[in-house]
């Protein structure tokens, strides 16, 4: 009879010993009658210091309150209780430091009464790894959703509630369903479990088109990755969302820049060979008026030399109008973009423009010009032009005074072409940059046409843009902007 | 007066730039003979079959560059390779329509084109090239 207590006693006593687990045995009244090695470690406690303690030596003070309590219900109706059961728990160390543990309970039913074996596990290096995860997640630079496998929504990021407009806690603990639109939401979980039987991880931009659905009832497009996870609490997946309408929409535009640079590439061939094909007749036309020239001049009265010599003159008037449109076509074309000195290129325009400037008593005045980065052929071009309409279109009883001047911006140089000519009426000012647009006859003002749409596309070329200030019969001024930065 | 060529050959599929140049040609007395092709390959038919009875040597070829078919710069590649006695006397001139500065670019760059002008051939234009590159 005596003999085999011992034995038993002696039997327990080696298998709490030599479990990895801290083991703790409790008595209805709550105090500690063995403990094993592990838990001195755990503790920092020598055992002599634990065993008739209450447990409470244990707990961190916090909670010593309620303790009692939960302690009276257990014995009441004792049951195993699993470990990670239920809420976070915390131990306390001899030193009075508190970590996070799990504990299973099992009662233990002796000839002495009913005790309470507690298995302790330190779970500080889980938690940790926990609260990393949740760091991770939460400073994604996308949506993050955790998802277990009933679809309910148990972790979100702050990026999450930015995408789709909820907060936190109108997310947690509700079903994924609420964040897709309707027209998918009913096919939604059959798509989520048949994804949990065989889990793996399906990159960004895998699939098909996906929509979310916003507080606000807006849909986005979005991209998702699904990564899945195994936790205690049973497999789980990581979403890991992007909002991809503002790249559609770039997409979109870019398609569109893509398609009018094809229709400039178009128009440019189509340029080059309309000027070509239309050029062939009109040299035959004047090669054939020379040929009868020379070979009929005998036969010809002034009055028919008159009328070839009249044809002559369409003909070539028709061949500048074609080199015009090509050259028009070209503008910008091959071209580098350098420093270029507006003083001295204005200067230069003058010099060049000498013989008019005097045969008309044009009056000019340059004010401070600025060097802009630039294409210089063309923005030579570009005051050739305006500065020779200043000149042209001067009225017939007053010399032509002319400034070129400019305005320095934050973004941009602002120069202005300012003449005291005849004017040009509001409702034209679209029309004069259109090409090949004239307003007044050419027997009055002689002219192509084209000078104003090219320098409306050389400033275009500059990213700048023109505009005219004009009243009739009081004089006008071009203004044209060229950015400081210039984007090529 | 310059020198009067023996031969000169027109390579342009436009009947009326044939008519015409070839008119300037003969009243400017450059040369005894013109050749007239009306297009890259007749051109190079002809440069071919230098055995023909009455075939005469070019001195000068003043070809068009858009062509029906074979083009202008077409002809210059098989040119390049062909056959021809004392090729290094003829010499060849780009005239067309086109003042495209890509293809003035072009033809700089091609070392058996002499130069490039645009359409019509004039008695000026003759002198200046037969003045230039037939010295005797």
């Amino acid at each position: 009879m005596k003999e085999k207590p011992i034995h038993s006693e002696l039997t327990f006593q080696l298998m709490i010993e030599s479990t990895p687990n801290a083991i703790v045995l409790i008595n209805k009244e709550g105090k500690i009658a063995y403990v094993n090695k592990p838990s001195e470690q755990l503790f920092g406690y020598d055992r002599t210091e634990l065993i008739g303690q209450l447990i409470e030596i244990l707990i961190p003070p916090r909670f010593h309150q309620n303790h009692p309590r939960f302690r009276d219900m257990f014995f009441s109706s004792p049951s195993v209780r699993s470990m990670g059961a239920g809420r976070d728990l915390y131990a306390l160390r001899k030193d009075g430091s508190e970590f996070p543990v799990e504990i299973g309970l099992n009662p233990l039913v002796t000839t002495e009464g009913t005790l309470v074996l507690a298995s302790i596990i330190d779970i500080t290096e889980r938690k940790k790894a926990e609260e990393r995860f949740k760091l991770v997640v939460e400073s994604a630079p996308n949506a993050m959703i955790l998802v277990n496998q009933d679809g309910i929504i148990t972790l979100v990021n702050a990026q999450t509630e930015r995408l789709f407009g909820f907060q936190k806690k109108e997310l947690i603990g509700n079903r994924l369903e609420m964040l897709i639109p309707n027209r998918f939401k009913e096919k939604h979980p059959d798509h989520r479990e048949s994804y949990f039987q065989a889990p793996s991880t399906r990159p960004m931009g895998a699939g098909r088109e996906l929509f979310g659905l916003r507080k606000d009832k807006k849909e986005v497009q979005i991209e998702i990755g699904l990564n899945p996870i195994t936790t205690d609490e049973g497999q789980m997946v990581l979403a890991s969302i992007i909002d991809i309408t503002e790249r559609k929409v770039q997409e979109s535009i870019r398609a569109k820049v893509k398609e009018m640079e094809n229709r400039n590439q178009e128009l440019e061939q189509f340029a080059y060979i309309a000027s070509h094909d239309l050029q062939e007749p009109l040299r035959t036309i004047s090669n054939f008026i020379t040929v009868i020239k020379e070979d009929c001049m005998d036969q010809l009265d002034s009055e028919a030399l008159g009328y070839l010599n009249t044809i002559g003159r369409a003909t070539d008037r028709m061949v500048i109008l074609v080199k015009a449109l090509l050259e028009y076509s070209r503008l910008g074309v091959g071209r580098q973009v350098a420093e270029v000195d507006c003083e001295q290129l204005v200067a230069t325009v003058v010099s060049d423009l000498n013989n008019l400037i005097k045969e008309t008593g044009t009056q000019i005045e340059i004010g401070s010009l600025p060097i802009v980065k630039g294409y210089d052929v063309e923005l030579r071009q570009l005051f050739q032009n305006l500065i020779t309409n200043a000149i042209k279109f001067r009225k017939k009883n007053q010399l032509a005074q002319v400034r070129v001047m400019c305005k320095v911006t934050e973004s941009a140089y602002e120069f202005s072409i300012v003449d005291n000519g005849i004017g040009i009426s509001k409702k034209n000012f679209d029309r004069v940059f259109y090409i090949f647009q004239r307003l007044n006859p050419a027997n009055t003002y002689e002219g192509h046409g084209i000078g104003l749409a090219y320098c409306k596309k050389i400033v275009e070329l500059h990213n700048g843009r023109i505009w005219i200030e004009s009243e009739e019969r009081q004089g006008t001024t071009f203004n044209f902007t060229i950015p400081k930065i210039t984007h090529d | 007066m310059t020198k009067k060529l023996n031969c000169i050959m027109l390579v342009d599929d436009n009947p009326d730039d044939n008519f015409f140049h070839q008119r300037v040609i003969k009243r400017n007395k450059s040369a005894d003979h013109v050749v007239v092709c009306q297009s890259a390959q007749e051109a190079i038919d002809y440069l071919k079959n230098q055995e023909l009875d009455g075939w005469i040597k070019p001195d000068m070829i003043f070809l068009d560059i858009n062509m029906p078919g074979m083009s202008g710069w077409e002809f210059l590649e098989v040119y390049e390779d062909l056959i021809l006695s004392d090729k290094n006397h003829v010499i060849v001139v780009m005239l067309t329509t086109s003042e495209n500065p890509d293809d003035i670019q072009k033809a700089d760059g091609i070392s058996h084109v002499a130069s490039y002008h645009a359409k019509p051939l004039s008695k000026e234009l003759l002198d200046e090239l037969i003045s230039k590159h037939f010295k005797d």
